[in-house]
Parts: structure tokens; C-alpha cells; sequence
């Protein structure tokens, strides 16, 4: 057998296609006099100098309370040179990066990597405006540039000590050409002043007083509501409506029937990848709205109809059945195969060999702000309010729905209640379009109910994996066979074959082609979240058969002996063993794993790995999970303690990372202990935070977080904690004599 | 016709009474503050003060608002000086702060019945949800507040 290796690098190359060299086009807001604009002037698309000598940072991503406001603003601030204090945001204009080829570089909100990508941009472009105002103040002034110096919002002339305020500078350096990046001089890292430091997030206070505007806040003169009802089988159609109960409510409540549609993808899709397969398309229901003054009057007149559905071909459909032909689907040999030696003849010479099978249900990101669009469709064009985790789809998706050019579709990004994936689909928006086109010049917000946001949503995928594993005379893990399958999705292998551990022999297959009625979504951890605790959990109970602390395999396996000669990307290979070996002494050493005595009824577990998607990406962190539990009389599980130890290299705000990696476990612990999807008779059965629950305050645990030292490129964070914490816990569980986890939701009996 | 003082404003709406008072709150009196996150009482997200105890609006109907007492995340403070707003600030608790109006609600609340709550009064106190999972900050910025004697009743 040989071995097949995704190469995916392509992805960059045909993604990140802009480049910071690019001249940047000007687009003047202001009029250009020597005297302090009184319009703030925009520069290069990247920032505005307001006229109060403040600075408007753009963000091109969206704020799901990330930080990302703050951290691109750090980066860009950094280079020029202002006080944190003045500093403001607004988010970009996805046309202005359509129309510039792709000129932020990276605009879709996934995968953690805004701070990776946008680390050289941000402050190329800060150092680019710096450099333009300076220049400004040289030709205003007719002393030569070299006397000058910028801080602190001002150009400062050396000798004089005169200076100019970037507001008196800005309409005068629109016209200057900016450098080319390759001459620019970043600063070195021992003269920050902002990055790497824990300024106060921009929204610190708005977050505090309820001012921070989501899309559910949206108001627009002469704006109504509406309300919507999917088909609750994926799939149906309206076979009737009756809408006549309406005339009589009040609030002027007027029907709809949406048809179902493509709204774009969840990704972008490299050139040359079948979209179908690389991302996931976002097919929304046929629907039924009602449009009233207020939402509440559409809600009741939603429940005031009599809506008949086509539940069309997935009717009978059940997630229990779904689960067992995944099962079953592990009998055959699957579609994608890596593997390594010859696992049968290590099999037959084993001393021992184990079994499990480990499961995963459907999920549902859940942002807690409930999704919204506001739309206006009028002779100038359409007009969006909304968050967007993928905007600049959203605006090429609504100029297809409605005909109109892309420059007439202008998306307004609000801020997002949570997005943890779920808003990377545009359906909502797509919706909020095709209503408002219905009532021309009435903006309208549409806003789900929590129920339609659970039955409606787009799912991590169930998956089903089967693990085996060989043990030598020598107590050595001869053979490792993982074989997973997934519902229909976008490509989420990496989670079972990006293992960092390399065995002698090794078999792992993948298959995602079952079809599933539940459309697949991105899940905060994606695939890793899927996979990382059941890889971890079967090599644990591996461990544990052979009497060994599982600490002292990940420190065997991270050697780089062990990792085989004709691994095709040997030396990234031998780094990430490194690395994770480095993470995981590191975490021992933190956690004094190996000095502390462990109670009975208690337990420990351990979990160190990165989430990279594929060798070589360069985007994840290296960390580890480290949880204490306590197992009580009454069988009820305690949490002691979550301990995460991450990599990230550069941290740009070392409290927005450990916020990140906080919140990163209590999503962990609501995976791993309530959140399950399930279908029966092709309707999902959950419907609001009853039966589909949060973790809340009683039961999250103590979180202690370690960032090691690093350097280099920021790497990914938002995700990191959430995968490492479900495989350390379901570990520790075992440890202190509860049951085997082996399929989540846990159930302790 | 619902009479109520909100946030110290005398206020008359015209409303079917069993309209849910979060909706008066934010689509008749503008109030975008107080936040829907489930519509059926389990988040929080919508907490509001009616004569000083948290309720949650979003299940409370506006009928039984008449002739009370409202206060609205806008109503705690002018600039978010509140000494729960002042520790949530320090402490930097809020993600995408969409649940910390309602939260930051229930813990003036928790506060003003319980100056000093330990770790079991916060957890029978809070019952709201926070997706981003701030709970550590929360709990760390309700010790921080009661320490600086936020417990003071509202005024
Ligand atoms: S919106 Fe009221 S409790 Fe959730
Ligand atoms: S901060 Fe996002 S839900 Fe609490």
C-alpha cells in the first residue's frame, strides 16, 4: 500500500493572491487643504484620520468577539505611530476588496487565522500611511523628511520641535505615492510599544453599557419585521399556506413564501477545488415569513397560519439510522487511505491488540445572538446590514439574487453576537434579500427565533470512527488503525490524519460521502474537534492497557526518530516533533504532572498537539491540555481544573489570547457534556437552550492559562482550546475510574 | 395602555398587553441594550430590573409592567460607572458581549440582595448564558465588585 498525502498548500497560493506590495489606490474623503480637514480623510483603505486628530482603524473581518477590532488595530497603530487612546474602528467595505484584488488579504472570519494573515498587511500598511504623512509634513514644510519623526498621532520636526497633527497632514498625504512594502523598515519587535501588550480591548467600555451595535440593532427609518418558518424537514416545499387568520391581527402582518436557494459557499474555494467538495454550499429551505410593524406581531402571524408541507424524500429520515449506516460504512474499506508498513502481519505478532469505536453527533455552533439581516432593496441598489463571517460572499451572492452589479450591493458589517462558524453561511442574508425585494423601498429585518436558529442550522458532522491498535512484546504500539466516517461535509480529513504521531505500521482511512439531510457547517475546532479527543482517547486507553503514563508515550512518540525517513514532508515533520515535545515537557513541568499524587476517585488527563490543517500550513499553535477531575460518592463528575499551555508565537495581546483560550474550554465542556443534534422523522427534536443547553456558571471550572514564550508569526488561537480540552477531559475521566468515554455527549452512568 | 417608569422616564405605550416587555424595551422605546438570545427564559440575555428584582424580559409580559418601576442596562449608569460595570471594565470580561448587559443585570442584582456572595451564591445567582464562555471573568469581576461595595441599592 502507498501512501496518499492531501497537498493543499495550493490553498494560500490561490487564495492570498494580493500582494502588500501593490500600489494601493486613494480614495479622498476630504478636501485637500493645509489646514486639519474637517472630513476625515481615508488612507489606503486601512485607515481614517478623523478630524479630532483621532484614527479610524478598518477591520477587514468581523468582530465575534475575537478581539479582532483591537488586535488588527494594534498592528496597524503600531506602525503608525499613534495613541492606543485615539484609536476607533469601523469594518470594511467588501467591495473595496473585490474590487481591489483581494487587497486585505484575508476578509473571511474562519479557521483562526486572522492574526496570521493579517500580521504583515496590517502593519505594511501602518508603516505605508506613516510613511506618507511624514512625507507630507516634508513637502508642506520644505524640510528634508529625514528631520522628521512620527508619534503619537503627530509629525515631529527633529530640531524645531514644531509638529503637525496627522488631521492637518492627511489631506496633503493622500497624494503622495505610498512606499512600495519591500522598502519599508518594520519595526523590530523590541520596539513595540502595542503589540504584545494587553491594551484594553476598543470595545471595552461599549460592552459594559449595551452599546455595541449587533445587526439585531439595526434601525432604518420606516423599517418592518419579519418573522420566518422553515420547513422543518431539509428539503420540503410548501405544499399550502393559508394566511387568511392575518386580517385580523394587528401590525399590518402580510405573508411570504420564500423558495429555497443557493446562497454561496461557507469558504473560499482555491482555484482549481470543486466547491462542492473543498467548502460546503449554503442551501437554504423553502420558508414561509411574515412581515409586521414589529417582530413580535410577525411571530404571531407566524403561528397564525396554516402552513401545509411537502416534507419531501427525508421525511423518514433519523439521525439513529444515519449513525448506524456510518457504522456500518466501516466494514468496507473507505475511500481515502493512508497507510504505513504492513498493519495485518503486526497485527498477527502482536501481544496484545485493542479495539474501540468512538462517536460524534451533530452539533450546532449557536452564537448566542440570534441570526439577523437587515435589507433595503430601492432603485440605487440593495443595502445590508448584517454580521458575516464571509461578507464578501455575502455581497457576490446578493448580486446575484438580484441581477444588480456587485457595486450596488453595499453590505454594512455589524458586529456579531458570537459566530463560531455558523455565520460563514450567508442563507440568512440571502433571505433577508429575497424579502425586501418583495417590498421595494421597505427596509425590512428579518430575525429568527432561537428555535428556527437550532432546527435550521448548518452541523459539525456526525462522524463514526473505529480504531484498532497492536501492542509488541515490548509494551510498544506496533500498529495504529483509525478509520472514520463522516457525513457529507467539506473536507475535515486533517482531523484524523494530521495525528502527530507516527507508528511503525499505520492504516488511516477517511470517508465523508454519506449524505445527510442536515447540511454541514464549520464548528469552532472544526474537524479536530470531531477527532482530536478520539484519536487521544483510544491512544490513552492504549496506554493505560500497557500500564503506562500516557505523558511518557507523547514523549516517546515526539522524538524524532520516530518520525519514518520517507514522510514526505520529513523536515516539517521533525519540526512539529519538536515543537509539540517542547509544549509538552513544558506543560509537565507546569502542571507538575509527573510529581503530583492523584487521589482515588481522581484523575488526571493530558492531550498535546496543534490543529494544522495540513503539513506545512504554518497557521496552528502547538499546545496542550492538561484537566483535573473528581469523580464524587454520587458519581457526579467535578472539574478541578483546566490547564492550557499554547505556542502561538507572536502574541499580539496576550490577555485577548488568554480570553480566547478561556472561552475556548467552556465551549469544549458544552460540547462534551450537553450538545447533541439529533433527527427523528426528518425534523431535528432540539429547539431552544431546554434541550439544547449551554454550559453555564455552575459548572465551569477553574481555568489556568500558560503562554510560552514565542516568536515569529502570530498563530491561531480563537479555536485552539476547544479540541485539547474535550480529549484532556474524556482522559481524565478515565483516569480516575469513570467510564470510557467513547461518544459525546458524555454520559457519566 | 402600559404605564411604567423606565430608567427614571415616566413612559406610556400602546401595546397588546401579553407583548413581551423585552419588545417593548427594544423595538418601542429604542432600548437596544437588553438583548433576545432564546425568547422563553433560559439565557438571561434579556435581563431587566422591574422594582429592583432581574427578570427575564423576554418572558415577562408588558401587562405586568404597568404602573412599575424598569431599569435598562441604560438606566445603571450614565457612562457605565457602576461599580459592576467599572469591574467587568477592569477585568476586561466581555467577548462579543452579547449576553453582558443581562449579565452584568443579574449581578447588580445578586449583588444588591447579597453584598458579598461566594463562589455558591454565584453560581445559584448567575443562571445566564454566556456561548463565549466568559463565566471565570464574571465570577472574578462579582468578587471585585462586591468588594468595592457595589451592593449599594440602586438609587
Ligand atoms: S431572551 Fe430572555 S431569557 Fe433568553
Ligand atoms: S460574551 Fe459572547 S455570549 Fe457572553
Amino acid at each position: 500500500m502507498s501512501e496518499f498525502k492531501l497537498d493543499r498548500r495550493s490553498f494560500l497560493g490561490g487564495i492570498l493572491t494580493a500582494s502588500a506590495v501593490a500600489a494601493f489606490p486613494i480614495m479622498v474623503c476630504g478636501v485637500s487643504t493645509a489646514e486639519a480637514s474637517e472630513q476625515p480623510v481615508e488612507i489606503l483603505y486601512w485607515v481614517t484620520v478623523n478630524s479630532d486628530n483621532s484614527v479610524t482603524c478598518i477591520i477587514p473581518q468581523s468582530e465575534l468577539g475575537q478581539a479582532v477590532t483591537t488586535t488588527i488595530s494594534q498592528l496597524l497603530a503600531e506602525e503608525l505611530e499613534v495613541n492606543w487612546s485615539t484609536v476607533r474602528t469601523e469594518f470594511y467595505d467588501p467591495n473595496t476588496n473585490l474590487d481591489n484584488n483581494n487587497m486585505y488579504v484575508w476578509t473571511t472570519t474562519i479557521g483562526s487565522m486572522s492574526a496570521h494573515y493579517l500580521f504583515d498587511p496590517a502593519r505594511v500598511a501602518g508603516a505605508q500611511i506613516r510613511t506618507m504623512l511624514v512625507e507630507a509634513a516634508a513637502a508642506h514644510s520644505g524640510w528634508p523628511v529625514s528631520s522628521f519623526v512620527a508619534s503619537e498621532n503627530f509629525v515631529h520636526h527633529k530640531t524645531t520641535g514644531k509638529k503637525f497633527s496627522y488631521a492637518e497632514l492627511a489631506p496633503l498625504a493622500i497624494d503622495i505615492a505610498p512606499p512600495p512594502a519591500d522598502q519599508l523598515q518594520l519595526k523590530p519587535a523590541g520596539e513595540w510599544k502595542l503589540i504584545g501588550n494587553s491594551v484594553d480591548r476598543v470595545d471595552l467600555k461599549a460592552a459594559t453599557t449595551g452599546s455595541i451595535q449587533y445587526g439585531i440593532d439595526v434601525e432604518v427609518p420606516g423599517m418592518r419585521y419579519a418573522a420566518i418558518r422553515q420547513c422543518p424537514v431539509f428539503g420540503g416545499k410548501i405544499k399550502n399556506l393559508d394566511d387568511s387568520a392575518l386580517k385580523n391581527l394587528a401590525g399590518s402582518p402580510v405573508a411570504v413564501r420564500l423558495g429555497g436557494g443557493h446562497a454561496g459557499y461557507n469558504s473560499p474555494v482555491p482555484e482549481g477545488e470543486d466547491p462542492d467538495l473543498w467548502a460546503t454550499p449554503a442551501i437554504t429551505s423553502d420558508a414561509v415569513v411574515v412581515v409586521a410593524d414589529t417582530w413580535w406581531q410577525a411571530e404571531k402571524g407566524l403561528d397564525a397560519l396554516k402552513i401545509e408541507w411537502d416534507e419531501g424524500t427525508h421525511k423518514n429520515h433519523s439521525s439513529r439510522s444515519l449513525e448506524n449506516t456510518l457504522s456500518k460504512k466501516l466494514d468496507a474499506p473507505l475511500s481515502f487511505t493512508m497507510s504505513r508498513g504492513d498493519v495485518d502481519a503486526a497485527m498477527k505478532s502482536a501481544s496484545r491488540t485493542h479495539k474501540a469505536e468512538y462517536r460524534y453527533p451533530f452539533m450546532d455552533p449557536a452564537p448566542l445572538e440570534p441570526l439577523n439581516c437587515t435589507a433595503l432593496f430601492n432603485k440605487s441598489g440593495v443595502t445590508i446590514w448584517s454580521s458575516s463571517q464571509y461578507a464578501d460572499e455575502a455581497v457576490r451572492v446578493v448580486a446575484e439574487l438580484t441581477g444588480l452589479p456587485r457595486n450596488q450591493v453595499s453590505f454594512r458589517m455589524m458586529n456579531a453576537g458570537g459566530g463560531f462558524g455558523r455565520l460563514a453561511e450567508n442563507d440568512f442574508v440571502y433571505q433577508a434579500v429575497q424579502i425586501a425585494m418583495e417590498f421595494p423601498d421597505t427596509p425590512i429585518k428579518l430575525l429568527w427565533s432561537r428555535e428556527e436558529c437550532i432546527r435550521k442550522s448548518f452541523y459539525a458532522p456526525l462522524t463514526v470512527a473505529r480504531y484498532e491498535s497492536a501492542i509488541d512484546s515490548d509494551g510498544k504500539i506496533s500498529a495504529w488503525v483509525c478509520r472514520a466516517a463522516s457525513v457529507q461535509g467539506g473536507d475535515q480529513a486533517y482531523g484524523a490524519t494530521e495525528f502527530p504521531f507516527y507508528f511503525p505500521n499505520s492504516l488511516i482511512e477517511y470517508d465523508r460521502s454519506t449524505p445527510s439531510p442536515l447540511p454541514f457547517g464549520w464548528m469552532r475546532g472544526v474537524g479536530y474537534t470531531q477527532h482530536l479527543w478520539m484519536n487521544f482517547g483510544f491512544l490513552d486507553e492504549v496506554a493505560r492497557l500497557s500500564g503506562k503514563d500516557p505523558a511518557n508515550v507523547y514523549r516517546d512518540l515526539l522524538h524524532e526518530s520516530k518520525v519514518p525517513l520517507d514522510t514526505s514532508e520529513y523536515d516539517i515533520a521533525v519540526a512539529r516533533a519538536k515543537t509539540l515535545r517542547r509544549v509538552l515537557e513544558e506543560t509537565l513541568k507546569w502542571t507538575a504532572w509527573d510529581t503530583t499524587a492523584v487521589p482515588r476517585g481522581s484523575g488526571r488527563g493530558i492531550v498535546v498537539s496543534d490543529s494544522e490543517y495540513y503539513a506545512g500550513y504554518g497557521v496552528s499553535s502547538a499546545k496542550a491540555a492538561v484537566v483535573d477531575v473528581t469523580i464524587q460518592a454520587d458519581n457526579s463528575l467535578s472539574i478541578d481544573k483546566v490547564s492550557i499551555a499554547i505556542d502561538c508565537g507572536t502574541v499580539i495581546n496576550p490577555d485577548v489570547v488568554k480570553a480566547q483560550l478561556e472561552g475556548g474550554v467552556a465551549y469544549a465542556l458544552t460540547n462534551a457534556f450537553h450538545s447533541e443534534i439529533t433527527v427523528k422523522d426528518g425534523r431535528v427534536q432540539q429547539s431552544n437552550f431546554h434541550d439544547y443547553p449551554i454550559l453555564r456558571m455552575h459548572e465551569m471550572p477553574k481555568v489556568d492559562i500558560k503562554i510560552l514564550p514565542g516568536t515569529g508569526t502570530p498563530l491561531s488561537v480563537g479555536e485552539d482550546s476547544v479540541p485539547i480540552t474535550i480529549a484532556a477531559l474524556t482522559n481524565a475521566i478515565a483516569d480516575a475510574g469513570g467510564p470510557r468515554v467513547r461518544s459525546l455527549p458524555i454520559k457519566m452512568s | 395602555m402600559i404605564n411604567m417608569r423606565v430608567n427614571n422616564q415616566d413612559i406610556t405605550v400602546e401595546v397588546d398587553g401579553d407583548t413581551p416587555l423585552l419588545w417593548v424595551i427594544r423595538d418601542a422605546l429604542k432600548l437596544k441594550g437588553t438583548k433576545f438570545g432564546c425568547g422563553v427564559g433560559q439565557c438571561g440575555a434579556c435581563t431587566v430590573h422591574v422594582d429592583g428584582a432581574p427578570v427575564r424580559s423576554c418572558s415577562f409580559p408588558a401587562s405586568g409592567a404597568h404602573e412599575r418601576e424598569i431599569t435598562t442596562i441604560e438606566g445603571l449608569s450614565a457612562h457605565g460607572e457602576h461599580p459592576v460595570q467599572q469591574a467587568w471594565q477592569e477585568l476586561s470580561v466581555s467577548q462579543c458581549g452579547y449576553c453582558q448587559s443581562g449579565m452584568i443585570m443579574s449581578a447588580v442584582a445578586l449583588l444588591n440582595s447579597n453584598s458579598s456572595p461566594d463562589d455558591a451564591d454565584i453560581d445559584k445567582g448567575i443562571t445566564n448564558i454566556c456561548r463565549c464562555g466568559t463565566y471565570v471573568r464574571i465570577r472574578d469581576a462579582i468578587k471585585a465588585a462586591a468588594d468595592s461595595h457595589a451592593g449599594e441599592p440602586e438609587s
